[in-house]
């Protein structure tokens, strides 16, 4: 089989290398459609902050690994990439790492689900660009089920792995509901927006922002249906949240540990979360020593962070199973698009309901008859069957074997060989 | 018919270790398909359970509530069939193995102990007699239920506070979920114990003539539910919630058990038959 991948990714390049071919939304059809005037056929191309992965199937077989990378880097015009920041895959191993993807164990972050979804996008993208023929389909169906199997069968993607999403893991151990909660988030930097949306995202019930330069509050309170609180008196309404989590910049202590004992008394003792992600922390640490006050910081979280990792690495032999697995199974498939096999299996189709209706048909005959109707309906299949048959031997002795294998594919669907074959093994 | 309550009253602890094993390797590892072999586990148990109890009423002509051994079998049978519900209404995993422990217990002692006993006291055989044993033991496994969770919340809460993020933190449910199933069963085993003790105390000075306002395992099971009722309603006026509260039902199941343990076995009173 020749299919070819490139991959430049986080571990081959580093940030400034992968962003300088990095492609955005917009320059994935142009580049789609350059490849196929580049002589590949059909292909998936798969762009991420970590990664950009080019697999493809070349319309003759002097297409290699440097085409790929020199249609990227002309494409992108980028400079001092070299040859060892590429990994290259053929055959059966780029499946394999296409699989490794779609599963997220060649992920930095072991088992992030963001790739699964970016994979999936990327396939819809090369087939809404006509850039998917019959093999690359086949080979999508595949990683998409890899990708399913290994978030079903395994915890690859269990725990949280991330500081932000650690935070909101803690607050589901100590509360059950939370769209029947509220919540504070001191500073709108990145790690206060990104936590924002995680309980946006969890249904929190109700969502404040504050920040020392009120617009940008605002921008982030827009965008995620929230309230804005000014940074100058925010302390005065702590009270109103079960929830607070701090990632300013300050230099010093936001919240003292009198204002969560007054607030607590105010909320008569009702539980609060203090999450400080900030550094250096934004909050008293001596907070943690009030009865009903869960206060974590950074060093606390990175505790669940850590572990989850471990467990998710853990998990990756069993993952690669089901990578070997299904790579067994589209090997099966791909080798039944041989053209002599094929032939064979076709023939023998057709002979099979010949023979059964000459069998069920033939006693309503006289005995010198029996014979004629054998010879007459073996003559009416062989004529049937000779287009095909020829039509088979001439692609497969052609150089293109995509155009083969597709012929192939689609009788061997047409009439459910397959299927009928492995519903004759079980 | 004998021989076969016999062979189920060894066969009875044998079944709850086995539940117990499944449950606990279930809250080590935290497999998904365990989750359905362990409820079989349960069920197939909680069966045998129920078809011993009544072979035993069939065969003894009284049911087996008439001596703390007989007692401790029904006790076993009421916490793993409340827990068995908790289990399926809740679908909450993980505190199986903390609850199940207790059955296992109080059956191991039970079949240790008890007696085929054919001649119990005419008293004994009384209806009401029967809803006010039988309501006063639901009670109990109520709050014994409660105090599990309690322990279970503190237990929680102590590692959510000092960042101990194990096995407890990852199988147990949240804190609010642990203070409501301990105040749902004590709310529960309140409502069955005051029903035990209105029909205890307007039944029992008629039927027994020793009768006496200051019998040890009343004074104790009033102080008990004294203590729940101060609880309950503190709950729902929002005074006490979380740490305080199961603080509270533990301490109520601990009195409940020491009230017990002096009535039975140390006082001389109406309440002992044997």
């Amino acid at each position: 089989m020749n299919l070819i991948a490139i991959s430049i990714n986080h571990r081959t390049a580093s940030v400034d290398l992968r962003e300088a071919v990095h492609l955005k939304e917009d320059e994935i059809r142009p580049f789609i459609n350059l490849a196929k005037e580049n002589q590949i056929k059909e292909g998936l191309i798969l762009s991420t902050c970590n990664r950009t992965e080019i697999f493809g199937i070349p319309n003759n077989n002097e297409a290699s690994h440097e085409n790929f990378q020199n249609l990227l880097l002309n494409f992108k015009a980028a400079q001092n990439i070299s040859e060892h920041n590429f990994q290259k895959f053929i055959s059966r191993d780029a499946i394999r790492h296409l699989f490794s993807v779609a599963t997220g164990i060649d992920s930095l972050l072991i088992g992030d689900n963001q790739v699964f979804k970016q994979v999936k996008d990327s396939f819809q993208v090369a087939e809404e660009a006509n850039f998917t023929g019959y093999i690359m389909h086949r080979i999508f169906d595949a990683a998409i089920r890899t990708g399913k199997r290994a978030i079903s069968e395994t915890a690859i993607s269990e725990g949280a792995v991330t500081i932000s999403y650690a935070a909101v893991q803690l607050t589901e151990k100590i509360f059950s509901n939370l769209s029947k909660k509220s919540a504070l988030v001191i500073g709108t930097g990145e790690t206060g927006e990104i936590a924002a949306k995680h309980l946006s995202e969890k249904g929190i019930g109700s969502l404040a922002v504050t920040n020392r330069t009120q617009e940008k509050a605002e921008k982030l309170a827009e965008k995620l249906n929230a309230k804005v609180i000014p940074f100058d008196d925010f302390k005065e309404s702590i009270y109103k949240f079960d929830i607070i989590i701090s990632a300013t910049a300050a230099p010093d202590i936001l919240v003292r540990k009198d204002d969560v004992k007054t607030a607590l008394k105010k909320r008569s003792n009702n539980p609060m979360i203090l999450m400080d992600i900030a550094v250096p922390r934004d909050i008293d640490p001596a907070t943690k020593e009030i009865d009903y006050v869960f206060y974590h910081d950074l060093d606390s979280l990175n505790i669940i962070v850590d572990q989850n990792l471990a467990k998710r690495k853990s998990e990756i032999p069993k993952v690669e199973k089901i990578i070997e697995e299904e790579i067994d199974n589209f090997w099966e498939w791909y080798n039944s698009l041989q053209a002599a096999p094929a032939i064979k299996d076709l023939r023998d189709f057709f002979e099979d309901i010949r023979n059964e209706e000459v069998e069920k048909n033939k006693n309503k005959f006289s005995s010198e008859d029996q014979e004629k109707l054998d010879i007459v309906t073996k003559r009416i299949i062989n004529k049937i069957l000779h287009h095909p048959t020829i039509e088979l031997r001439k692609a497969d002795e052609n150089s293109n074997s995509v155009d083969s294998s597709t012929k192939i594919g689609i009788i061997r669907d047409l009439f459910g060989i397959n299927s009928r074959k492995k519903s004759e093994k079980e | 018919m004998i021989s076969s309550i016999h062979t189920i009253n060894i066969l009875l602890p044998i079944f709850y270790f086995a539940t117990l094993v499944v449950y606990f390797y279930d809250f080590l590892k935290g497999e998904v398909k365990l989750v359905n072999v362990k409820r079989v586990f349960l069920f197939i148990t909680l069966f045998l359970h129920l078809v011993y109890i009544v072979m035993r009423t069939i065969a003894f002509d009284h049911p087996p509530i008439t001596n703390v051994f007989e007692i401790f079998t029904i006790l076993a049978i009421t916490i793993s069939f409340s827990y068995f519900l908790v289990e399926l209404v809740s679908d909450i995993r993980g505190t199986g193995p903390f609850i199940i422990i207790l059955p296992l217990i109080f059956q191991l002692i039970s079949s240790l102990f008890i007696q085929d006993l054919t001649e119990v006291k005419e008293v004994l055989r009384s209806n009401l007699l029967g809803i006010h044993v039988i309501s006063a033991l639901l009670g109990y496994s109520g709050f014994t239920i409660s105090a599990v969770y309690g322990f279970l919340y503190l237990t929680l809460y102590k590692d959510i506070k000092l960042n101990k993020f194990g096995l407890i933190f990852n199988r147990l449910p949240n804190l609010e979920v642990l203070e409501r199933l301990s105040l749902y069963s004590a709310v529960i085993g309140f409502v069955a114990l005051t029903i035990a003790i209105i029909i205890g105390v307007i039944w029992l000075p008629v039927a027994f003539p020793k009768f006496s306002y200051l019998d040890p395992k009343l004074v104790g099971s009033t102080m008990v539910w004294l203590l729940y009722a101060a609880g309950i309603t503190s709950k729902i006026m929002g005074k006490w919630r979380g740490k305080k509260l199961v603080i509270l039902s533990i301490s109520g199941f601990i009195v409940a058990i020491i009230s017990t343990i002096l009535s039975n076995f140390l006082a001389q009173s109406f309440h002992s038959f044997y």
